[in-house]
């Protein structure tokens, strides 16, 4: 039994943020569960996917964000309880389906989990997407804690079901993959019978069609929701205040705010000077509250992430209210005490409280500082983002650099979301030069494919990953084939959705409950689009690299070549040894002219040391994976390979 | 200052020759290391050298070429004001009755002096020049039997020396090579051990220039005549002596298409435009065709080692010889003086040639240069 299904009431658990959303969904007795993989949001479908036996769920990973929504609001239709999860940019992808679902209506409690990314450490843009919840009139909450992120996920079931809507729960990073000790409750049995029922009328919300027409009946009665929403986060215990009963400052805050503005009050000791309102209600804003709040005090700060969402909000209730509240000054990212960009600590905290309430706190000795600094910077080698050992995509864009290179019309590479997406730095050779969506490389590629009408003569390369092409990359891929656009579409096919933990996709044989189930065939899809498809295993550099310029030259429509070789972590693979590698010293050139450190200068493959003493290349037999490929590259012969019996 | 100086790396190479479409593609930095490739006649830089002297400039032939000293090297003597090099004799010669005229263009001589030394041990392979199609493909054969597979003109850049330098990489030392002039050059500069390496030993056994006048990009000729004929049905391609002025293409079902040679000669490399030298001068022999003879060559013997494998050929019947009429002779002069006369006036317009410092493209004596261009 894993630790989600502990039907122990009152049981405490340390709990990652996203077991703990997981955790919250099983108390609320969800059926269906899909989402797509992204960083901070996987574990909740992989927690949920763990479980999904014993508790008579159904989840999946769905083939992209906005499919994964509907699967979802499926479920809800048919008056079950269902929970789809993405990360922030899902949200963009999944939005056009979100936008008509708010007016349509949910059934079944239905709860969309959005994990944002605040200071992209694993995402290629910071998007917030709390706007989304505004921007489409639907209840927003936001976990502060992660006994919060268990007990408001259950509520938001509960709360959907309420007012017949969709309810957004928002994370973030710190929240997500944090972790903090939760006191579980009662798992409810899941109700399994399933039915659509749509026979009533176009407005009966639980018996008629499920549409968002007719939209001004369906927009009224959305607004009408989020009245109702209102009335209960008045009510909301999600929304707490600590504080003297009349502040010097308010911080309001939300979400990871609250973790980073309780600890910089507490170092600061300003328990007395600060009150700290936390909402977990963050849209629609409960206006009864927060005038009770505001009056409490002229100075108001914020604390939030990103873009500065709570702030706007509530200065327009302050405005609409300056009568009652009285007129206030308002600290935050408009007035620079809070930055627009990037993820808080409490440091940033603490000194926008210093200079607000004139503090003097020195949170180090700036001389203890660099002495704790020195043995860091000292002891810690230069790294910079690389590729693992052994990775497919190294061998790749090696092979489609050099094709490159030697075509000579300065060709590029479209860029696209995945491990691969560090194709533009020295590890990938530069290679790639726009990097944007999923799926926007081959997009991107169909566009630049059709220039040569204006004189451009490059020739134009998209990537994509397996799991990016079932994603978004397949409609690109009809409008280049449609349009004649004269682009060269390479999909690293490394069998899984590797990035972010080998979540199966629509190409492999297996789903998220690790189910068998039919496999997609992309070399087929890419021909029945009408492509001209050939299909490489990266390792064979020569082989490649003569396809790509083979591929460079045809300039008679859409070319897919599939290059497939698993990920050197997929579980298929790792702890295994195709080669046993080493180097012969006496053939290793080093630095001299005819090869000047081809494999530990450009190669780069973190499994191949440089000798600084010896002067030689050597193998780092910790880290090589002996996937044998620098052997291929070795201009002296030098790097051995011998097959592992 | 030590000669070796002017030597520089690849970063220079990129700068002078490569973005100033000087090169040729010749082949003289390919497969000495993995940063420099060939691909359908032009050169490609893989990745960046850190290195600040190395084999790809010193072996460059468009850049930093010290004539009098390569002379000095190859001669004895300083680089004069002959417009055919220097040279001991001149003939008329074709195949002998040793050979079997098995599909080579012109006389033969080049295919049979190569059968020559590589039958009789003058050299142990042989870097030729062989088609894939219309690609030029260099070559190493070791076996007298794949000579004549490789015969016949090449009208586009080749990057033949890349077969030499892995010929080398593989260990021969007694290697027969049929050159264009820049790669005759080129020869001449690897010889020189440029780079004073204590281990050197002269990999060549026979350097066989042949004439040239100018070669096309092979790209730009492979997509103007995929414009106006099936390439894959194209049997031979010939230039006839003038004053035909047309390339003529025989296709593989006997036609014959005809192109005006000034059409073609918009396809030239540019780094054609600076070359100097018509009858590859750096070499042991050179060989051409005869003017107004399509079945005869002129053969220059340079060197003493091209001397003795020429008479021997003579003498064992693998080649015949007889002396140059003097006509011929003057209009080869003429034709030769007359291709230095243009580039060296257009390089020396542009600056050029014998500029202060390093990196300048050729450095020739002042009074021999005045007295070419006069």
């Amino acid at each position: 039994m894993s630790n989600l299904t502990d039907n122990r009431e009152g049981t405490q658990y340390l709990l990652m943020g996203n077991e703990a959303i997981a955790r919250g969904a099983l108390e609320a007795g969800v059926n269906v569960a899909s989402g797509y993989p992204g960083t901070p949001s996987s574990e909740i479908i992989e927690s949920l996917a763990k479980v999904a036996k014993e508790r008579n769920l159904y989840v999946e990973w769905s083939a992209n964000e906005k499919v994964a929504l509907e699967v979802a609001a499926a479920a809800s239709f048919a008056k079950l309880r269902s929970l789809c999860a993405m990360k922030q940019v899902g949200v963009n992808v999944a939005s056009d389906f979100l936008l008509h679902l708010g007016l349509s209506g949910t059934r079944g409690g239905m709860v969309l989990v959005t994990c944002d990314d605040p200071g992209a450490l694993s995402s290629s843009n910071e998007g917030p997407s709390r706007y989304f919840a505004r921007m489409f009139e639907i209840p927003l909450l936001e976990p502060g804690d992660f006994q919060e992120a268990k007990d408001m996920t259950k509520w938001a079931f509960e709360l959907s079901e309420e007012l017949k809507n969709v309810v957004m729960v928002r994370s973030v990073t710190r929240v997500s993959h944090a972790s903090g000790n939760v006191r579980l409750g009662k798992l409810l049995e899941t109700k399994s019978r399933a039915k659509f029922k749509y026979d009533g009328s176009s407005l009966d919300a639980d018996e008629g069609p499920a549409e968002s027409v007719p939209v001004g009946e369906k927009h009224r009665l959305q607004q009408e929701k989020l009245k109702t929403a209102t009335k209960f986060f008045e009510q909301s215990p999600f929304n707490t205040y600590h504080g003297p009963e009349k502040p010097e400052l308010l911080i309001i805050t939300a979400s990871a705010g609250n973790l980073y503005t309780r600890e910089a009050i507490s170092l600061l000791g300003a328990e007395d000077r600060v009150g700290l309102l936390k909402l977990g209600t963050t849209w629609p804003l409960p206006p009864r509250l927060l005038k009770r709040y505001l009056s409490t005090t002229d100075k108001i700060m914020f604390v939030e992430e990103v873009l500065p969402f709570l702030e706007e909000n509530v200065k327009v209730l302050a405005a609409e209210n300056a009568r009652e509240v009285g007129v206030k000054t308002f600290y935050g990212k408009n007035e620079g005490a809070i930055p627009k960009t990037g993820e808080l600590n409490p440091d940033i905290v603490v000194s926008a409280l210093c200079k607000i309430l004139k503090i003097d706190y020195l949170a180090m000795d700036p001389e203890y500082e660099k002495k704790l600094q020195m043995p860091t910077i000292a002891g810690v080698p230069e790294r910079a983002r690389t590729f693992c050992p052994g990775c497919p995509h190294r061998a790749s864009f090696w092979s489609i650099h050099n094709a490159l290179q030697m075509d000579n019309r300065k060709g590029f590479v479209c860029g696209d979301i995945g491990c691969y997406a560090m194709g533009r730095f020295p590890c990938g050779f530069e290679t790639t030069k726009t990097l944007h969506a999923m799926g926007s490389g081959a997009g991107l590629a169909s566009g630049f494919g059709k220039l040569a009408q204006f004189g451009m003569d490059q020739p134009v390369l998209a990537v994509c990953g397996d799991s990016t092409f079932f994603h978004a990359v397949m409609p690109a891929l009809v409008n280049a084939v449609h349009h004649k656009s004269n682009i060269t579409l390479v999909v690293l096919d490394n069998s899984g959705t590797a990035m972010t933990g080998f979540q199966p996709h629509p190409g492999l044989p297996v789903n998220a409950m690790g189910n068998k189930v039919p496999c997609v065939d992309i070399a087929k899809v890419c021909e029945a689009i009408g492509a001209k498809v050939e299909i490489k295993d990266p390792f064979d550099l020569e082989e490649t690299q003569q396809t790509l310029n083979r591929l460079l030259e045809d300039k008679q429509g859409v070319k897919v070549l599939i290059l497939q070789q698993a990920c050197a972590l997929s579980p298929e693979k790792r702890h295994t040894k195709q080669y046993e590698m080493h180097i012969d010293e006496n053939l290793c050139l080093g630095e001299d002219c005819g090869c000047n450190r081809l494999c530990t200068r450009i190669f780069q493959c973190p499994g191949l040391v440089w000798d600084k003493d010896k002067k030689k290349a050597r193998i780092d037999e910790a880290l090589c994976v002996g996937c044998g490929v620098c052997s291929l590259i070795c201009p002296a012969g030098a790097i051995k390979r011998k097959e592992v019996a | 200052m030590d000669e070796r100086d002017k030597i520089k790396g690849q970063n220079e190479l990129q700068e002078m020759v490569l973005n100033t479409k000087l090169c040729t593609g010749c082949g003289a930095c390919i497969e000495l290391c993995p940063y420099f490739k060939s691909y359908k006649g032009r050169t490609a830089i893989l990745f960046p050298c850190t290195l600040t002297q190395g084999r790809c400039f010193a072996f460059c032939p468009k850049v930093e070429v010290d004539l009098d000293k390569l002379s000095q090297g190859s001669f004895g003597k300083p680089y004069g004001d002959s417009p055919l090099g220097s040279y001991q004799t001149i003939m008329v010669s074709k195949a002998g009755e040793k050979v079997d005229n098995t599909g080579f263009q012109a006389g033969g001589t080049v295919s049979s002096l190569t059968l020559f030394a590589l039958k009789k041990g003058y050299v142990d392979g042989a870097v030729l020049t062989d088609r894939d199609g219309l690609l030029p493909v260099p070559r190493f054969i070791t076996n007298p039997e794949d000579v004549f597979t490789c015969a016949s003109s090449k009208y586009t850049a080749a990057p033949t020396l890349s077969a030499l330098n892995r010929a080398i990489s593989k260990g021969f030392r007694k290697i027969g090579i049929v050159a264009t002039p820049c790669q005759a050059l080129a020869i001449a500069l690897m010889r020189s051990n440029p780079l004073k390496d204590n281990d050197f030993i002269d990999p060549t056994g026979l350097v066989i220039g042949i004439f040239c006048t100018w070669a096309m990009d092979f790209r730009a000729f492979e997509g103007f005549l995929s414009a106006r004929v099936n390439i894959s049905g194209i049997k031979k391609i010939d230039i006839p002596p003038p004053p035909a002025e047309v390339m003529e293409i025989f296709m593989k079902r006997g036609k014959k298409i005809t192109i005006p040679l000034d059409e073609v000669r918009a396809l030239i490399l540019e780094g054609c435009s600076y070359c100097i030298d018509m009858t590859a001068e750096f070499s042991d022999i050179s060989v051409g065709v005869l003017e107004g003879h399509p079945g005869m060559n002129t053969l220059i013997v340079r060197t003493e080692r091209g001397q003795e494998i020429v008479d021997n050929a003579i003498q064992e019947g693998y080649i015949m010889a007889s002396a140059i009429p003097e006509e011929k002779l003057q209009h080869l002069i003429w034709a030769s003086l007359n291709k230095k006369r243009r580039a060296l006036i257009k390089a020396k317009q542009e600056e050029m040639l014998n500029k202060e410092g390093n990196g300048t493209f050729l450095r020739l004596r002042a009074e021999v240069l005045e007295k070419l261009i006069a």
